[in-house]
C-alpha cells in the first residue's frame, strides 16, 4: 500500500516537473527549428541557427542586455547599502519609536509592488529620473524583504563578538563593516541571488518607466519585439526568449550547489 | 609599596529598571596585581567588570584607570583589553587576523604589527596555527587566541570573565598556572571574574568577594581564609566550608553569636573526652584524607578532616573537640567580632 503512494506521489511530481518545464523545452526547441516546421511539431526536421541570426539583428540586444546588468547591479548595490543600515539599526540600536518603524516597514511587504506603481512613477517623475537606469532601479532599494533579512542575521550575531571589537576600537561603523557584514555573507548571496533574478525578469516596471532603447531592459525589448504589430513568428521570438534567460539560467546551473548552500545556512542561522 | 592605585572603582552602582545591579562598589588596584573578582552566580562580579570595561555605564559613583577619570569613557578609549567567557573569536577570521584585529583597527603599520603578533603568538605557543579559523581549532587553542589577542596590543590592564569555565577540569589547572605565569612576566594588570574559588585562591594576589551586588571582603587569599569578615565568607571560602555553630554550645560566648570553626582545627577525641558530640552522616575518601561529615544540633557544615583512608560508617557517634584560639566569632548579623 505504502509502496503504491510512493510510486503514485513520484508519478504525480515527475508530471508537475514535465508541465513545468515543458513551455521552456518548447520554447528551446522551437528556437532550433523553422517556424512551419516548429507550429507543425515536425520532430525529425533539421537543427538551424537562422532564428538566433534573425533575432539578434532584429533589436539592439547588446544594448538590452547591458541596461538589465546595469539595473540588477545598482538595485544590488543599492539594496545592499540600505538594508545593511536599516537592519543593523533594527537589530542592535536603540532609538525611539524603533518597534513601530519597524511594523511600518514589515507592513511594506503586505502591499504588492503594482499597486504602488502610479505613485511610483509621479516620485520618479518629479525626481527627474523618468526614463533612466536609475529611475527604474530606485523603488526597489529600501527592500523590505531585505530590511527583515538582515535584520535577522544581525540579531542572530553574538553580543560578546560586538562587545570584543568594541574593546579592540572598533566604532560602530567600524564593527558593522568588520564583524556583522562578514558573518552574513551566506544572508548577502542568498538575497543577492533573489534578488538579481526577481530584477532580471521584472517587467511591468521598467516597461512603464522606461520609453528609449537606451534604457529598456531586456524584458521590455523582447516584448517590444516579439509584439503582434511585429508579425507573430514563434522560431525568432523563441529565440530571442532563450538569449534573453540564457545569462541567469547557465548562471543558475553553474552555481546551483552554492545557491542551495548559501540558503540553507542564511537559514539555518 | 605606597605607589597610587592603578585603577579605581569609588562608590560605583548600577542598576536595571530598579533592580539591583550593583551597589556602593569601592575598590582599589595595584598596578601589576592580580585581582580576582569571585563569587557566586547573580552576584554582580561580572556586571562590575563590564562596568570597568566601558561596556556599562554606572547610574552613580566613578571609575579610574591610571589617574584618569573614564567614568563615561567609551570602551575603546580605556586602554584595556578583554577575555571573554565564549572568547569571542571572529569566527570568520584566521587566529593571526584574530590577533591583530585591534591593531589593525588602530592603524599599527603592517610591520609592528606582524611583529607583534609573532610575540603573542609565540608566548601563548600558536605557532603553526596562524591560519586556521576558530572553528578548526580545540577549546584550549580557542582560549589561548584570546589571550593572544589581549596581550597582543601590550595594554596595562586585562579583565577576563571566566575564562576558564569552558575548558576541562585537566586544562583548566594548566591553563591556571600559564595565565598567572603570562601577568607576572608582562607585568600587567589582570582583574579576573570566577565563581571557582581554587582559581581565585590560586591565583590572585587579591581576592574581592561579593554578594548580591555588594562587596562582602576584600584581602588577600590568606586574609579571606583564615580572618572572614562575615558569615557568608566564612560559609563561602575553602573546601570544606567553615562550619558554623550556634553559640549555646559553647559556653563563655555571647548569646546570639555564631561561631565558625575550620575542618583541620578539629580533632577526634575518645568517647566522653570531646567538646561535642556528633553523628556521622557521610564520609568521602579525597586520596590524601577522608573528609567525614557531621551532624549535630545547631549547627551547619561541621567536617573533620582524618589522614588516609578513613571510612567511618555513618551513624556511628564521634567525640570531637577544637582549641578556642581556633574559633571565629561572629555577631547576630553575621559580622566578624573578634581577632581581627
Amino acid at each position: 500500500m505504502s509502496k503504491l503512494s510512493h510510486y503514485v506521489e513520484s508519478a504525480g511530481a515527475i508530471l508537475l516537473a514535465i508541465i513545468w518545464i515543458s513551455p521552456l523545452l518548447f520554447a528551446f526547441w522551437a528556437a532550433f527549428h523553422s517556424t512551419s516546421d516548429a507550429v507543425n511539431f515536425n520532430i525529425t526536421s533539421a537543427w538551424t541557427l537562422d532564428n538566433f541570426r534573425t533575432a539578434w539583428e532584429g533589436a539592439p540586444w547588446l544594448k538590452y542586455f547591458l541596461n538589465t546588468f546595469l539595473l540588477v547591479t545598482i538595485v544590488l548595490i543599492g539594496q545592499f547599502f540600505f538594508t545593511t543600515l536599516a537592519g543593523f539599526a533594527f537589530a542592535k540600536l536603540e532609538f525611539p519609536g524603533k518597534n513601530f518603524v519597524f511594523i511600518l516597514v514589515l507592513m511594506q511587504l503586505f502591499i504588492l509592488p503594482e499597486v504602488l506603481i502610479v505613485e511610483n512613477y509621479a516620485m520618479v517623475s518629479r525626481l527627474g529620473l523618468f526614463d533612466s537606469l536609475f529611475g527604474v532601479g530606485m523603488p526597489y532599494m529600501a527592500s523590505a524583504f531585505g530590511i527583515f533579512l538582515m535584520r535577522q542575521s544581525f540579531k542572530s550575531v553574538p553580543i560578546e563578538l560586538h562587545e570584543a571589537a568594541r574593546i579592540e576600537g572598533c566604532g560602530l561603523l567600524g564593527i558593522l563593516w568588520r564583524v556583522y557584514v562578514p558573518l552574513a555573507k551566506p544572508t548577502y548571496l542568498a538575497y543577492a541571488l533573489v534578488s538579481v533574478s526577481t530584477h532580471w525578469n521584472n517587467f511591468l516596471w521598467p516597461l512603464i518607466v522606461t520609453n528609449s532603447p537606451d534604457t529598456r531592459p531586456l524584458t521590455v525589448g523582447l516584448s517590444i519585439f516579439g509584439a503582434p504589430e511585429n508579425g507573430v513568428d514563434i522560431s525568432i521570438i523563441s529565440a530571442a526568449t532563450m538569449m534573453s534567460v540564457a545569462p541567469l539560467l547557465i548562471a543558475f546551473l553553474v552555481f546551483q550547489r552554492q545557491f542551495v548552500q548559501a540558503f540553507l545556512r542564511a537559514g539555518i542561522k | 609599596m605606597s605607589t597610587k592605585p592603578f585603577v579605581v572603582l569609588k562608590d560605583v552602582a548600577k542598576r536595571w529598571n530598579g533592580q539591583l545591579g550593583v551597589e556602593n562598589i569601592s575598590l582599589e588596584i595595584e598596578e601589576g596585581s592580580f585581582v580576582a573578582l569571585l563569587g557566586p552566580s547573580g552576584c554582580g562580579k561580572s556586571t562590575s567588570l563590564r562596568l570597568l570595561a566601558g561596556l556599562e555605564i554606572p547610574d552613580e559613583g566613578k571609575v579610574f584607570i591610571d589617574g584618569a577619570d573614564v567614568t563615561t569613557s567609551a570602551a575603546s578609549d580605556r586602554n584595556l583589553s578583554m577575555v571573554f567567557q565564549s572568547y569571542a573569536l571572529f569566527p570568520h577570521l584566521s587566529v593571526a587576523e584574530n590577533v591583530i584585529f585591534g591593531l589593525k583597527v588602530r592603524r599599527v603599520p603592517k610591520v609592528e604589527r606582524n611583529e607583534k603578533m609573532q610575540r603573542a603568538l609565540k608566548i601563548t605557543g600558536l605557532e603553526g596555527l596562524e591560519g586556521r579559523k576558530p572553528g578548526e581549532l580545540s577549546g584550549g587553542q580557542r582560549q589561548r587566541v584570546a589571550l593572544a589577542r589581549a596581550i597582543v596590543a601590550g595594554q596595562r590592564l586585562c579583565l577576563m570573565d571566566e575564562p576558564l569555565s569552558n575548558l576541562d577540569a585537566k586544562l583548566r589547572s594548566s591553563v591556571r598556572k600559564d595565565i598567572k605565569k603570562l601577568q607576572r612576566d608582562l607585568g600587567i594588570t589582570v582583574v579576573y571574574v570566577t565563581h571557582d574559588q581554587t582559581e581565585a585562591m590560586s591565583m590572585a594576589d587579591k581576592v574581592v568577594l561579593m554578594k548580591d551586588g555588594r562587596i562582602q571582603q576584600i584581602g588577600s587569599p590568606n586574609e579571606l581564609y583564615s580572618n572572614p569578615e562575615n558569615t557568608f565568607v566564612a560559609e563561602f571560602i575553602g573546601a570544606p566550608a567553615m562550619a558554623l555553630m550556634d553559640s549555646y554550645l559553647i559556653d563563655g560566648i555571647k548569646n546570639g553569636n555564631k561561631i565558625g570553626i575550620r575542618a583541620e582545627n578539629i580533632t577526634i577525641v575518645p568517647e566522653g573526652k570531646g567538646r561535642l558530640s556528633c553523628s556521622v552522616t557521610e564520609a568521602e575518601f579525597l586520596g590524601s584524607e577522608t573528609l567525614i561529615g557531621l551532624e549535630h544540633e545547631g549547627t551547619t557544615g561541621l567536617n573533620v578532616l582524618q589522614p588516609g583512608l578513613s571510612i567511618v560508617p555513618s551513624g556511628q557517634r564521634i567525640d570531637i573537640t577544637f582549641d578556642d584560639q581556633d574559633l571565629h566569632i561572629f555577631n547576630s548579623a553575621g559580622d566578624r567580632i573578634n581577632g581581627q
